[in-house]
């Protein structure tokens, strides 16, 4: 059975409103949704942007587990996240201990993971690293 | 944005400054092209005849890198001929005096050398603007995207002050931004001197508030570092590690070469991402999130509306949602940090910006959007801003603004005769693992891109059209192909930043703006090489092609 989901469009700050079809799980297409800055028309981004979601591996591999490597001549090895998380954040805690907090830097996305995800990811540079050393790619 | 996208078309002129909105915003293109349809003027200031300026009333082809002259000479006009709103500028401005004392040295005639606009062209212009009885500015990254850009962003927004083209619908200026968040990534204070809802890190008070919410007895008070700047505060020791977040400036940043070394030379560097991509070539370790289309959440549109995105499909693979990586992270570094949803994140910042206090998750439902400001609960949002010509300023008057014009950085010279201007191609986006990896969208175009020539620099350097050639600057040497098209002016050379293999940001330099830090994308020095053996190039591409995607894709199993 095919399911609607009403979403925005992440290629570009026009906004476009978007129905993404899908059927058992997977994205079939995408169709214009009445948004105010769209009208239900959508560009060639918006239509066919969703399908690197089925992994087509066109270009480059989905990450799928965490990866780490104890140095950077290592080849990368998966890890459990508990693994992952616990080996970033010692090191990060390290470097502020030696360093200071102002040593360690952080970047925002301007692109899909949206407003909550960038203010988390702020408030872990403010609160708990302790500088305001953040920033995004795309300046103005 | 002043205003809001939709008004574009119901606007009486609309002055396109350095933005290409057929390939950067389709959806923005349509709405100049029916505002025409409905009987207004349009006026394109590009080097290049884009789509927007073939169908203008005037295009007005600028030299590469004159940007702040020809506002100065736009002004000029206004004030000499006296064509400007005296009255608007008498109630709703101030420093026109100082504003003048600069702008009366730049007449059309006397700069006519810097920007190459006939001056009878840029006086008609401004008539036909100033007559207008509504004018909407729209400006991009041909304005953004060199070392003098906010002088020149501020000098646009006198026009509109002189013109009293604020304050009501279907005026104002419009940046029309790159990356499809942008505007919501600086709403939520992903930038180094605010907080939230653009609330200053300086501000003790502000600090105060974050500080009590966030349950820790202080927060830093000193403005952070900005991004450009990473280069060389790895060179001189100060940075030890980087957090990138959804981010590949191994290939959109400029300078290449500089930006490789800086991460080399890191202690630590953790990239959180849904693709491998060349950034996470010099990773220590890969933190893998959920993309768009698998999770939940606002963006910002470019004229300030938050939009609910939503999750239409499962996540496969062992990822999470960044905002739940980062309260893994917080809580492992001592700092137990706890989010169910998005909307309680967001709740969390609404409260914590009085700017958006009223931009719920339920009226994004039932309004199927809100434009910021909305300070109220029952506030319906703001689709033009500066309404009563009240200004955000300690006086609430519009600054009249000039500033001298600064030439870009880097000169041609005989080794590199040719100025290289990085844009943007319809299709795809930024550093292309999310439309790379689109079938559909990746037959448009494929490695190593295009470089855009005339026919004239063609001939010169005897480079056919389709053919194979090398381009370099003093930082750097890639491939890539030519495209003979008199859309490019002679002496300029065109190419779109997200190809691995024509990566155009080996060429460009690290040179930024002083205020917004923004690199000089759009103006370095280059040379064109033709390649006499154009089949062994092919076979040389593919096989760089090849090798790269095997390395990206190695790590993951
Ligand atoms: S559909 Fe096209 S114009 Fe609309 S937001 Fe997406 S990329 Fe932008």
């Amino acid at each position: 059975m095919e399911k609607s989901t009403l979403t925005v469009c992440p290629y570009c700050g026009a906004g476009c409103h978007i129905n993404l079809v899908t059927e058992n799980g997977k994205i079939v297409r995408a169709e214009g949704a009445p948004g105010r800055t769209n009208e239900s028309q959508l560009c060639l981004k918006g239509m066919y942007g969703w399908e690197y979601l089925n992994d087509t591996k066109a270009l480059s591999p989905r990450l799928k587990k965490p990866l780490i490597r104890n140095s950077r001549q290592d080849d990368f090895r998966e890890a459990s996240w508990d693994e992952a998380i616990k080996f970033a954040s010692s090191r990060l805690m390290a470097i502020k201990e030696k360093y200071g907090p102002d040593a360690i830097m952080a970047t925002g996305s301007a692109r899909g993971p949206g407003n909550e995800a960038n203010y988390v990811m702020q408030k872990l540079v403010r609160a708990v690293i302790g500088t305001n050393n953040i920033d995004h790619c795309a300046r103005i | 944005m002043s205003n809001s996208v939709p008004e574009i078309e119901d606007t009486k002129l609309v002055f396109v400054f350095g933005y290409n909105a057929a390939d950067s915003h389709p959806i923005v293109a349509r709405r100049i092209v029916r505002a025409k349809e409905k009987g207004a003027k349009i006026i394109t200031v590009d080097p290049r005849r884009t789509e927007a300026a073939r169908i203008s009333d005037l295009w007005l082809p600028i030299t590469n890198g004159s940007n702040m002259a020809l506002v100065n000479a736009f002004a000029h006009v206004l004030i000499e001929e006296d064509l400007y709103d005296k009255d608007y500028v008498a109630r709703y401005t101030e420093g026109f005096d100082a504003y003048w004392d600069i702008v009366k040295t730049y007449s059309p005639e006397k700069t006519y050398k810097t920007h190459g606009v006939e001056p009878e062209l840029v006086r008609k212009a401004m008539r036909m603007y100033a007559a207008a009885p509504d004018a909407f500015i729209l400006y991009g990254m041909g304005v953004t995207q060199f070392g003098q850009a906010v002088d020149v962003v501020k000098g646009l927004s006198g026009l509109a002050l002189l013109t009293g083209n604020f304050g009501r619908p279907n005026v104002g200026i419009g940046p029309v931004r790159g990356q499809n968040n942008v505007q919501g990534t600086c709403d939520v204070g992903v930038l180094p001197n605010i907080f939230p809802g653009y609330q200053p890190v300086t501000d003790p008070k502000v600090r105060e508030k974050f500080a009590k919410a966030w349950n820790v007895p202080s927060l830093p008070d000193k403005v952070g570092y900005m991004l450009t700047a990473i280069p060389h505060l790895v060179h001189e020791g100060k940075l030890k590690a980087f957090y990138i977040f959804g981010e590949d400036p191994a290939q959109t940043d400029p300078d290449l070469g500089g930006v490789r070394e800086a991460l080399q030379n890191l202690e630590l560097v953790i990239v959180q991402d849904i693709f491998m991509n060349k950034t996470a070539l010099f990773a220590d370790v890969i933190l893998p999130a959920t993309a768009w289309g698998e999770h939940d959440g606002v963006y910002s549109s470019c004229d300030r509306g938050f939009q609910r995105m939503r999750k239409a499909v499962e996540p496969k693979g062992d990822v999470k949602p960044d905002w739940e990586i980062f309260s893994l992270m917080a809580t492992a570094m001592g700092y137990p940090m706890q989010y169910n949803n998005t909307k309680e994140i967001w709740d969390e910042m609404r409260e914590l910006s009085p700017l958006y206090l009223g931009a719920t998750y339920e009226k994004m439902e039932q309004q199927g959007g809100v434009q910021w400001p909305c300070p109220e609960p029952d506030h319906p949002g703001t689709p033009y801003l500066y309404k009563g010509n009240k200004f955000d300023t300690p006086s609430g008057k519009g600054l009249l603004f000039a500033a001298e014009w600064r030439p870009p950085l880097e000169r041609t010279d005989a080794d590199y005769p040719l100025v290289l201007s990085t844009v943007r191609e319809v299709g795809h986006y930024s550093c292309r693992t999310m439309t790379g990896n689109c079938p559909t969208l990746k037959t448009l175009a494929d490695e190593p891109g295009y470089i855009q020539i005339n026919s004239v620099d063609a001939a010169k350097y005897g480079i056919a059209n389709e053919a194979l050639l090398w381009i370099s600057s003093r930082r750097g040497r890639v491939l890539t192909r030519a495209q003979i098209t008199d859309r490019a002016n002679p002496g300029h050379v065109y190419m779109t930043y997200q190809w691995w293999i024509g990566a155009c940001n080996e060429l460009t330099l690290e040179h930024v703006d002083p205020i917004s830090k923004t690199p000089e994308y759009k103006y370095c020095a280059v040379k064109v090489e033709a390649i006499p053996d154009q089949l062994r190039a092919e076979r040389y591409l593919h096989e760089e092609y090849a090798k790269l995607k095997h390395k990206l894709s190695s790590p993951v199993k």
